[in-house]
């Protein structure tokens, strides 16, 4: 007998459908064997920003599937595998609602057994999926939902060195994309048009550099593009492609420039831990961004810190991660029984105070 | 000898967790449990209950039977990718049967189900003796005056009530459906998602 694992992962906390396998023997590299992401950035376009109740409808349509996708591209029995990991939080309720009874009904019909799995974790431990990092790492997490500095010292076990207070970065990059008329998502379409603009001309602000510590703050940034956006329409009536491109470059150096600085000051706080291999990972959609990636590497190895981001296709939302996610946690015993809940909120520090949504409901992140 | 087809039916499209086991044309188990909420937590406890209490297990079954709505959107959505799940790893067929072909079952035509749709409307959808119309969304008015305008039985909400309690019906639609080509089933929605386009006009871009 061998302690060889395969895992099903299903994921549908936002607007990703996802299900995936992966296998993993201790003491080598896991094997992702199939991975699928069914995306909704056109259900959701006309929008300005994803729609919970579209993206529920679209989840609860697509989950079983993915997952018939990825059993047939296998050619694996769903009877065969080791464990099912399904995001059981934080996210969009609806689409995890979704995701977690499609998983009670896979596990109850096939007798597998079931992991809820934290999606920040899924994004945290894949460092450990593709590069099979040791503990403790630090990690940055920066993505249309989410922003955070983690200490991961475990599969469990995370210390929250700070985050944002409000927007993510890369709903910054959305909303900077519609306030300038470009389309969604607005990463991509953002960082296109900077390469042409001059970053220099319009003076945004960096929020928070000002303050100790590793919080952050986007929301005031995306303002000062609108202000800028409208000063220049009362000026000439409209944007010409340039300004649009300025705007674009100017908002891109800002969000790259807070990040550098505060992963400068997160980097103390984990180096202080004297890791053996210090290591600092990204994950997220917003670790896409050329510019942003090239300055946290910077950064790192300034520092003497080694730097990581996984492919592009594990950095944003899959399933391949949960799959990963749960069978660390597994390994470690945990299971969920039929009574699993989909949370809407579900830090990964439940020690640090909450940052976001910090009402009687408790943190969301 | 051929064995009764052995249907499991639940729902959970409004504040309650239904569902039941029919074996041919009995009802081995059955239970109907209000809640408002945490249908999510105990639904599948309340299959295992049910599937125990009638002495069978999972691999009897013969096809799954679920209540597609209309009625509260995540309610339908808790049981419909239930079901799927359930479908895919049994590999048995799962049937989506509506909420208003649950009120009308044993019936005589003409008839017309009504679900409660909240803010003064209903799900309306009405079955002549010849055929059945398409089902929509109305003002609750509108529903009164189009009861009195012809000789036409009013099922569900404030009206008369059903034959079948929910799963009961549910699963007795799914017996008559056995064997037609399988379709996933999908929730019944009527009403289009809540949401708005954006309201600031994009930029206007210079030549």
């Amino acid at each position: 007998m061998t302690n060889t694992l395969t895992f099903l992962g299903i994921e549908s906390s936002c607007d990703d459908t996802a299900a995936a396998i992966v296998r993993h023997t201790p003491g080598a590299a896991p094997e992702i064997l199939s991975s699928v992401v069914m995306g909704q950035t056109a259900l959701h376009a006309d929008f300005g920003g994803v729609v919970p109740e579209i993206a529920a409808r679209a989840h609860a349509e697509r989950l079983d599937i993915c997952v018939e996708q990825v059993l047939a591209e296998t050619g694996i029995a769903l009877k065969s595998l080791d464990g099912i990991a399904v995001t059981a939080g934080p996210g969009l309720i609806g689409g995890v609602l979704s995701g977690v009874m499609c998983a009670k009904g896979l596990s109850a019909g096939s007798g597998v057994p079931m992991v809820g799995v934290n999606h920040l974790a899924g994004h945290a431990l894949t460092p450990r999926l593709t590069d099979q990092l040791s503990f403790p790492y630090l990690m940055l997490l920066v993505s249309g939902g989410h922003c955070q500095f983690l200490i991961v010292h475990g599969s469990d076990h995370f210390t929250r060195l700070g985050g944002t207070i409000d927007d993510a970065p890369g709903e910054a990059f959305d909303k900077t994309a519609k306030i300038l008329g470009l389309g969604q998502p607005g990463g991509p379409i953002v960082e296109r048009h900077a390469q042409n603009g001059d970053e220099k001309r319009f003076r945004l602000p960096r929020p928070l550099l000002d303050r100790p510590g590793c919080d952050m703050s986007f929301s005031g940034l995306k303002t000062a593009v609108l202000r800028a956006r409208d000063s220049v329409i009362a000026e000439k009536g409209g944007l010409t492609e340039q300004d649009r491109d300025d705007l674009c470059a100017g908002f891109q150096r800002a969000v790259s420039d807070v990040l550098a600085e505060k992963t400068r000051r997160a980097l103390v706080d984990y180096l202080a831990l004297n890791p053996v291999e210090p290591t600092l990972a990204v994950a997220g959609g917003v670790a896409a961004n050329t510019q942003i990636r090239a300055v946290l590497e910077t950064v790192s190895l300034e520092n003497g810190t080694a730097f990581t981001a996984p492919p592009l296709a594990l950095c944003t939302d899959n399933a391949a991660m949960i799959a990963w996610a749960g069978m660390e946690r597994f390994r470690a015993g945990d299971r969920s029984d039929m009574t699993l809940a989909a949370r809407p909120r579900w830090p990964l520090d439940q020690s640090s105070p909450s940052m976001l949504g910090s009402g009687k409901k408790g943190a969301k992140a | 000898m051929l064995r009764k087809p052995m249907i499991l039916a639940f729902d959970t499209s409004a504040a309650h967790c239904a569902a039941a086991l029919l074996s041919g044309d009995e009802v081995l188990a059955e239970r109907f449990e209000p809640m408002t909420k945490g249908q999510a937590e105990r639904l599948m406890v309340l299959l295992s209950e049910i599937l125990i209490e009638a002495n069978t297990g999972w691999e009897e079954l013969t096809a799954l039977a679920v209540g597609v709505g209309p009625g509260n959107f995540t309610g339908v959505r808790i049981s419909v990718s239930a079901v799927r799940g359930l479908s895919l790893s049994l590999g048995i067929p799962a049937i989506g049967v509506t909420g208003f072909e649950a009120l009308v079952y044993g019936l005589e035509r003409p008839v017309a189900a009504t679900i409660d749709a909240r803010r003064n409307q209903v799900y309306w959808q009405q079955f002549t003796t010849a055929e059945v119309l398409q089902a929509e969304i109305i003002d609750g008015s509108e529903a009164e005056s189009r009861a009195k305008g012809q000789l036409l039985t009013l099922v569900g909400d404030q009206n008369r009530p059903p034959l079948f309690s929910t799963a009961n019906a549910i699963a007795r639609v799914a017996a008559t459906r056995l064997g037609d080509p399988v379709q996933k089933p999908a929730p019944l929605y009527l009403r289009a998602a809540d949401a708005a386009p954006p309201r600031d006009p994009a930029p206007k871009i210079l030549q």
